[in-house]
């Protein structure tokens, strides 16, 4: 038997959170939006780090409040539905963290996580997109060679969030001579290690409050004891598809908060309009559309908490991630969509809420491999 | 290297070594069904099993990672040995098309170096 009671602390997160989103995150998304990617106001991360929430999912004993994957997921879709582009700073925290959290050394650990968890915030970035790859790993150019004691990394990452405000960047690149899975390493570099700089700042459509840029490694040197997972063949590659496996189950949360605030928008709108001296609620054509949009949104959010819940128990989680992520990104594009069409013009007016949430729910089906990709996955693993 | 193909590798060590799936898995500390979805590539592995797995089996984990034509003995290979995996790591890389363009391209070396001989 399944229980989808959520336990008393979960309660208690969710309401917590909800008051802050509604009191200090809401009433500010539209400004943090417009100001995008090319300046990242700390006030946010700032207010997030006074209640460890940026990353939610660091081990108690480093500091963190060791959140498990579901009790994340309803945090993140309470915090999307104020801006998906906040969720999106905290979920590159936690990938950011993830192969530290997963197979790091104690030192490794004890240096970098603590720093997520600190009440003086801080950020980190996941690299792992290149110009030339993207979901296609075995394509990444990026290459450290050894030298002594020491790795010299020289690369291009693209895409990288968090990468203007990053503490330390969680970076995947290959040992030379080969390119390919088994070469692939998992390094974390400082952000101040010379020769690593910002390049081209990425100026997105939606989920701007998440800055985004390329950055460049010009014969970065880092220690041998910043490898995660050790030079062992493949350790790269199965920590890079273990932390995607989690992370996709998190787009998920992300998707459903972003669809259930747009949602509420329209519902309230139809509750509310009058046209020919009645709401237009009462119009079938708009309360069986938003009796869809719900019915979309509570699929979206079950499939997203059993992935997490599969993910806890330390059960098989991959489909069940992929299916989660394709599934609610998509619901997100069908419900915001309908919710601007519902609210009429009010709807289609730039820098509006509705306005938000349609493009911020356009990245999800791209971000954490492509919902072909997904499909993909899925398809391999039947 | 897909997860079949290392599930296929780990079901080739388990059964070199007289294992049963039920004695690895219990050694391994997982379930024997998801051993057995390891093995047929149903299930995604990750870093933590294969250390698992390969500890278990005594082999290097480097064994169940490398592509086919890299040594799968856990060797280190350098010099020449080094350049040549290499080589036949890009080739394994190519297409079908592509790789008879290589062969072509050998015979051509082939041919001029006893047209050169003959000369």
């Amino acid at each position: 038997m399944i229980s989808l009671d959520l336990t008393r602390e979960q309660k208690r997160i969710v309401e917590k959170t909800r008051a802050l989103v509604r009191e200090e995150i809401t009433p500010k998304s539209l400004e943090i939006d417009a100001n995008g990617d090319d300046q990242f106001d700390w006030s946010i991360a700032n207010l997030l780090s006074k209640h460890n929430l940026l990353c939610p999912t660091i081990p108690k004993e480093y500091g963190g409040l060791g959140m498990n994957h579901l009790t994340t997921a309803l945090l993140i879709e309470e915090i999307s539905m104020g801006c998906a582009g906040v969720a999106t700073v905290m979920n590159a925290n936690i990938h950011a963290a993830s192969p530290i959290v997963l197979a790091g050394t104690k030192h490794q650990k004890e240096s970098f996580l603590p720093l997520l968890a600190s009440t003086t915030p801080a950020l980190a970035a996941f690299a792992l997109t290149e110009p030339g790859a993207g979901s296609d790993v075995e394509s990444i150019t990026s290459s450290a060679e050894a030298d002594g004691e020491e790795y010299v990394i020289t690369g291009t990452k693209d895409y990288v969030l968090n990468a203007s405000a990053a503490s330390f960047f969680a970076t995947f690149v290959c040992i030379p001579p080969f390119h390919n899975r088994a070469s692939l390493r998992a390094f974390i570099i400082p952000a101040s290690t010379p020769g690593l700089s910002l390049g081209r700042v990425r100026n997105k459509v939606g989920i701007r409050y998440a800055n985004t840029s390329e950055i460049l490694l010009d014969r970065v040197r880092v220690s041998a004891d910043n490898m995660v997972g050790g030079n062992r063949s493949g350790s790269g590659y199965l920590l890079l598809t273990q932390t995607l496996d989690r992370g996709r189950a998190l787009v998920g949360a992300v998707a459903v908060g972003i669809a259930q605030a747009s949602f509420n928008l329209a519902l309230n709108h139809a509750r509310t309009r009058i046209q020919f001296g009645k709401p237009i609620m009462k119009n079938q054509a708009v309360s069986f559309a938003l009796a869809e949009m719900a019915t979309k949104i509570e699929l979206a959010r079950l499939m997203t908490w059993k992935a997490c819940w599969l993910i806890d128990q330390d059960q098989d989680h991959t489909t069940a991630s992929s299916m989660a992520k394709w599934y609610a990104s998509e619901a997100a594009l069908e419900v915001t969509s309908k919710a601007v069409e519902i609210l009429g013009a009010g709807g289609y007016m730039a820098n509006t809420y509705a306005d938000k949430y349609s493009r911020d729910a356009r990245v999800l089906a791209t971000v954490e491999g492509t919902n072909n990709i997904q499909k993909a996955i899925i398809a391999s693993l039947l | 290297m897909s997860f079949k193909e290392i599930g296929s590798k780990i079901q080739q060590a388990r059964e070199a070594k007289g294992y049963s799936q039920k004695q690895l898995a219990r050694q391994v500390g997982c379930s024997q069904s998801a051993l057995s979805n390891y093995e047929k590539g149903k299930r995604r592995l990750y870093l933590s099993q294969l250390e698992a797995i390969a500890q278990a089996l005594n082999m290097p984990i480097d064994y169940f990672m490398e592509p086919k034509t890299a040594p799968a003995n856990g060797l280190v290979v350098e010099g020449e040995d080094k350049e040549m995996l290499r080589l036949l790591n890009e080739i394994y890389a190519l297409t079908s098309e592509e790789r008879r363009d290589v062969m072509d391209y050998i015979m051509f070396i082939r041919w001029r170096r006893y047209k050169g001989g003959n000369q």
